[in-house]
């Protein structure tokens, strides 16, 4: 098998020539090595709380590091918008607010149930994305646009202030290297690579 | 069988004698020798506390307008506790106005018109009862007497009704009558009338502050203005324990729109054009502090703990001690609960205009003499060259027992001569609040051969309520010993027990704790009846019998048994599991109104959802059966949200949360949608309405949730495991 | 910067250094309406819920510039003592307010749940109605909800609805 390594190098290993310690060591070693793909550091952000947290399976918004579910009740609602009269935008405004502590991008919502990633591992996320089914029927093209270019996706890397007036956490890698992962990943074919 | 218990005669604590008759009240018997403390500790458990203030002058409580209306000014402020309608109800009813000819308002203290005491402790209306009506009849009569002078008649021949006085044909208004009068004749309290002729009292009258409330009217201290009014904020602590050391405020000074720094030996303020730039300001100070300690919740639960802290008997009958021997007999239970917070949605803060010699603070206060005070010393004024307007209050419960944030607007106003706003926000709300203390109770207890209770001990581990308040003298608390507002709800009140005593274990917490809408009440309540419902099973009996077959004949307990019966009545109590719902039922005895409820409750999802709540109180005289129900209503869901969700922590020497959401509390979805309250009035005074219904809720639930899971939940906020 | 916008139908022009102060204190201080209440200013008790081009909005959270060209009403503007919005005239009739100071948000919420929802279900007032009441005057409120629908679907039928043919 090929694993690529940072900095290009290939290292060709071949298994039936080497003992099963051999193997699980460079097996451990290739792992660690292939963290730094296009693939992984997409999913570092897509897997990060500032995006997950409003991608949940069930009904309900989550919020915080600890992605506890949204006080006061708040839910999906009919149209992923909040309920009819306490809608999202009652309180979450198009951009982030720094006297509140209340986060705001344009048309805040949550992601529709299909693109629920809560509880999802990365490898069933990226299927996820890919589904024309779940992903709101979107070619790859259209994807690496909601990708990178969707404010509301990119509000990651800006999500302001909390009521402390503490800056939430970002994503841990920056939005530029997203944005190279995100064009990598989909230009060598999107391939969501073995669990 | 009930002994015969020495009853205490009450007429000894009225300032206004001899009038009404709550049945003479037994309290029980305590250890204390001295006997002024003993009459203290019975003055607060039966709720019978004199109005301290001017009784005598009418002309101080009210005006005639020229409109032929009278403005009633009250010296107690009106929290949503109903306080305004109900002594509008009782003035007019003497006065002989109607509900449309009267008006109330905030009595400011430079009108002389101040309550020693305070609005709180569920006494505004059980206190003024017989002075107010006295006042009233007063005026009426000194109006007729100016009247009749002014008819060239006699005052005797003169019948009044609705404001206007008439002999036969011939009329004259009350305005008419009072017109020119410089001096007023004033005559002897004429008596009052009988409770039959009272068109007001006892009827569900509207809130006479409701169309202001529906209408967004501005009558909050939070909407107050002046001229030239500019905006403060102060730099508080969010440390516990954290004092004020220096400031450095160069980057606050050039700030936008900031008008002067204010660097005190306490503290450190700004001013300036908003109150947004004034906040922002005020966050670019950098304060130091000296933190003696960082404190963590650990630290203050291992403080708050039966055995901790200095013990004080504050109940005893027969000998517990002897009878509450360790054997394999002996039950016992432990139950706690956590620090709670106000929480009420207008934060503490004041408008002041130092001008001179002279100060006006515009305020929302339970204690508006005692922050007269407390800013004059500070501004170092005479008494009298301050003034307090109180404002309508956007909730007290308490939280407003104590207003010094009055001080810290005033000194700002003084330094830069204008009036100031200054106000808390939310976070400092939450951090300097004077918190309902957390508890910890050990109860023992011994069943006789006939299931009934032989000796029973309730011990609570509080932190202090009342000391540290300003609102009670030093001796007091020197008299009393152990804290008055701890042990509230804390004594057993099943009287035919042969033997039983209530111990308070005081304990002096590093950050302010003190009045809590009922203080010990809910607390105190949760332990015992939860206590007695363990206690009921163990003896194989039903909750509710047990209960009733252990108080004692007299006119307290009889009282007691009437609310119990009444509650099981309307419930339909039953201690099945009907539908996935079972009843738990609960009852205390508060300010002299006892209080029974049964909750209808299911458990879904690991979620405690309360249905139904059946109260049966008896408040005595009751002067407005609507809005006595409405406190029931409010009280019943303020206490199931502490029950159930409310909790304070301690985190790296912070109080926290700081914000409604993470301190959760109940919501609309929350509340029950079936709340039945009977209303008993089995004596002819008006006893205490704002806080006993929130005793019973909480043991309630706890023992419906023990019926429906098995689980007997010892600690609140009540939460499935 | 200056802000143009309508408050309850009234045009109204303001110059203020800071844009992104809160609406709330545009409306309390600069136009002394001080019915809409500040209870949290972070978007958590509602007690600064007014509408703005009729949906809820917690203005505690909505920066001033955002409200350029918009309509804007408070308490003040539902309804009179003369003219009350059906929510007002039943939250009279039910006797709801306790304190009184978290009501006009929950007025506020009601009059947009209404519109949205002319008969509103309890799971309706429920996921609508999340404003904190300390007083918790909810148990009136859901009442006074459902009564405001009645009023509100009364006050709106056509007088002349019995003569259908």
């Amino acid at each position: 098998m090929t694993l690529l390594v940072a900095g290009g190098t290939l290292m060709t290993i071949s298994a039936s020539r080497s003992k099963v310690s051999d193997y699980s060591s460079i097996a451990s070693a290739s792992k660690a090595i292939s963290e730094d793909t296009p693939f992984n550091k997409m999913m570092q952000v897509l897997t990060h709380e500032r995006c997950v947290n409003c991608h949940p399976t069930d009904n309900i918004p989550k919020q915080g590091n600890d992605s506890h579910p949204h006080y006061f009740g708040m839910m999906r609602g009919e149209e992923n918008l909040g309920f009819a009269a306490t809608k999202c935008t009652t309180c979450h405004q198009t951009e982030n607010n720094a006297y509140s502590g209340v986060p705001g991008a344009p048309h805040w919502s949550l992601a529709p149930k299909s693109m629920g990633w809560q509880g999802l591992n990365k490898y069933e996320i990226a299927e996820a994305m890919l589904d024309k089914t779940k992903n709101g029927n979107r070619s790859h093209s259209e994807l690496i646009h909601h990708l990178t270019q969707d404010s509301l996706v990119l509000w990651a890397f800006e999500p302001g202030v909390d009521q402390e007036g503490i800056p939430r956490e970002k994503p841990p890698i920056s939005e530029a290297a997203y944005k190279a992962a995100v064009l990598a990943w989909f230009e060598n074919g999107a391939v969501v690579p073995e669990e | 069988m009930a002994k015969n218990k020495k009853k205490l005669s009450r007429r000894k604590f009225l300032v206004r004698g001899g009038l009404g008759t709550l049945g003479v009240l037994a309290v029980g018997t305590y250890v204390f020798r001295n006997p002024i403390r003993r009459q203290i500790a019975g003055m607060i458990d039966t709720g019978e506390t004199p109005y301290l203030g001017n009784t005598k002058s009418p002309i101080l409580w009210f005006e005639i307008t020229k409109d032929n209306k009278i403005i009633l000014y009250s010296p107690k402020v009106e929290m949503g506790q109903g306080t305004f309608t109900g002594l509008a109800q009782i003035a007019a009813d003497e006065l002989e106005v109607s509900m449309e000819q009267i008006a109330v308002a905030h009595a400011p203290s430079s009108s002389g018109n101040m309550d020693d005491f305070a609005t709180g402790g569920s006494t505004s209306i059980s206190s003024l009862w017989v002075p107010l009506r006295e006042l009233a009849a007063t005026l009426r009569e000194m109006i007729k007497m100016e009247a009749a002078k002014k008819m060239g008649t006699v005052a005797t021949s003169l019948s009044v009704k609705d404001g206007v006085i008439s002999e036969g044909d011939r009329t004259i208004t009350y305005a008419e009558a009072a017109k020119d009068v410089t001096e007023w004749d004033i005559p002897d309290t004429p008596p009052l009338k009988d409770m039959k002729d009272y068109q007001f009292i006892g009827k569900p009258i509207s809130r006479v502050d409701l169309k202001d409330k529906v209408f967004g009217t501005p009558i909050f201290g939070m909407d107050a203005t002046m001229p030239n009014m500019l905006y403060g904020a102060v730099v508080r602590p969010t440390v516990i324990g954290a004092t004020y050391a220096e400031a450095d405020t160069s980057k606050a000074e050039n700030m936008p729109g900031v008008v002067k720094v204010v660097k005190e030996q306490d503290f450190v303020g700004v001013v300036a054009n908003s109150r947004m730039e004034a906040e922002n300001a005020k966050n670019a100070i950098d304060v130091k502090w000296d933190i003696p300690k960082v404190w963590q919740t650990a630290d203050i639960e291992a403080m708050i703990e039966v055995g901790k802290g200095e013990p004080y008997v504050i109940q005893k009958e027969g000998s517990p001690k002897k009878t509450l021997q360790e054997d394999e007999t002996l039950i016992i239970s432990e139950f706690k609960s956590p620090i709670g917070a106000h929480a009420q949605l207008e934060p503490n803060g004041a408008l002041a205009y130092v001008e001179g010699d002279k100060a006006t603070v515009m305020m929302s206060t339970q204690v508006v003499k005692i922050t007269r005070n407390e800013i004059a010393e500070r501004l170092g004024l005479e008494k009298e060259q301050v003034n307090i307007v109180p404002t309508f209050l956007g909730g007290g419960f308490g939280r407003r027992l104590h207003t010094p944030n009055g001080i810290q607007a005033a000194v700002l106003s003084k330094a830069v001569g204008t009036p100031v706003k200054c106000f808390l926000d939310r976070k400092e709300e939450f951090q300097n609040d004077t918190f309902r203390p957390p508890t910890h109770h050990v109860l023992k207890a011994k069943l006789n051969e006939k299931g009934l209770i032989e000796a029973i001990e309730h011990n609570v581990s509080s932190g202090d309520v009342a000391w540290g308040s300003p609102m009670l003298p030093s001796v007091v608390e020197t008299i009393l010993g152990a804290d008055l507002g701890a042990w509230r709800g804390g004594m057993i009140q099943y009287g035919a027990i042969p033997n039983y005593q209530a111990i308070s274990w005081r304990v002096k917490l590093p950050f302010a704790t003190s009045w809590w809408r009922s203080l010990g009440l809910l607390a105190n309540t949760f332990a015992i009846e939860s206590f007695m419902d363990e206690l009921a099973a163990k003896a194989g009996k039903d909750p509710v019998q047990f209960r009733l077959d252990q108080i004692q004949d007299d006119d307290r307990g009889y009282r007691l048994k009437e609310v119990i019966k009444a509650a099981a009545d309307k419930a339909g109590w039953t201690d099945k599991v009907v539908n996935g719902r079972a009843m738990g039922f609960a009852a205390s005895t508060d300010v002299n109104t006892p209080c029974a409820q049964i909750v209808e409750v299911s458990v879904e999802n690991n979620e405690i959802k309360v249905h139904k709540v059946t109260c049966a109180m008896d408040p005595g005289l009751v002067v407005n059966p609507d809005q006595v129900k409405a406190q029931c209503e409010g009280a019943i869901i303020m206490g199931m949200s502490a029950s159930l969700f409310e909790r304070m922590y301690v985190e790296e020497g912070q109080l926290q949360p700081t914000i409604y959401g993470p301190y959760e509390m109940a919501l609309m979805k929350h509340a029950p949608k079936e709340i039945d309250v009977v209303l008993l009035q089995n004596a002819d005074v008006p006893g205490g309405v704002g806080e006993p219904p929130l005793g019973p809720i909480g043991a309630a639930i706890a023992n419906a949730v023990f019926r429906l899971t098995g689980e007997r939940l010892r600690e609140m906020p009540l939460k499935i495991s | 910067m200056k802000i143009t916008f309508s408050v309850n139908e009234m045009p109204q022009s303001i110059e203020i250094d800071d844009e992104n102060t809160p609406l709330l204190w545009v409306i309390r201080d600069m136009l002394d309406l001080k019915g809409t209440k500040f209870g949290c200013g972070k978007a958590a008790c509602g007690a600064c819920t007014l509408h703005v081009d009729g949906e809820a909005v917690r203005s505690c959270s909505y920066p001033a510039k955002l409200v350029e060209g918009k309509k804007v009403t408070t308490i003040e503007g539902l309804g009179s003592e003369e003219h009350p919005h059906p929510v007002q005239q039943a939250w009279v009739e039910e006797v709801v307010p306790q304190c009184g100071y978290c009501q006009p948000g929950f007025m506020m919420a009601t009059a947009a749940l209404l519109d949205k929802i002319p008969e509103p279900t309890d799971n309706d007032i429920d996921q609508n109605i999340i404003n904190v009441c300390r007083c918790a005057t909810y148990y009136r409120m859901r009442k006074a909800i459902h009564r405001a629908a009645v009023i509100k679907k009364n006050t709106t039928q056509p007088v002349n609805s019995e003569s259908d043919g």
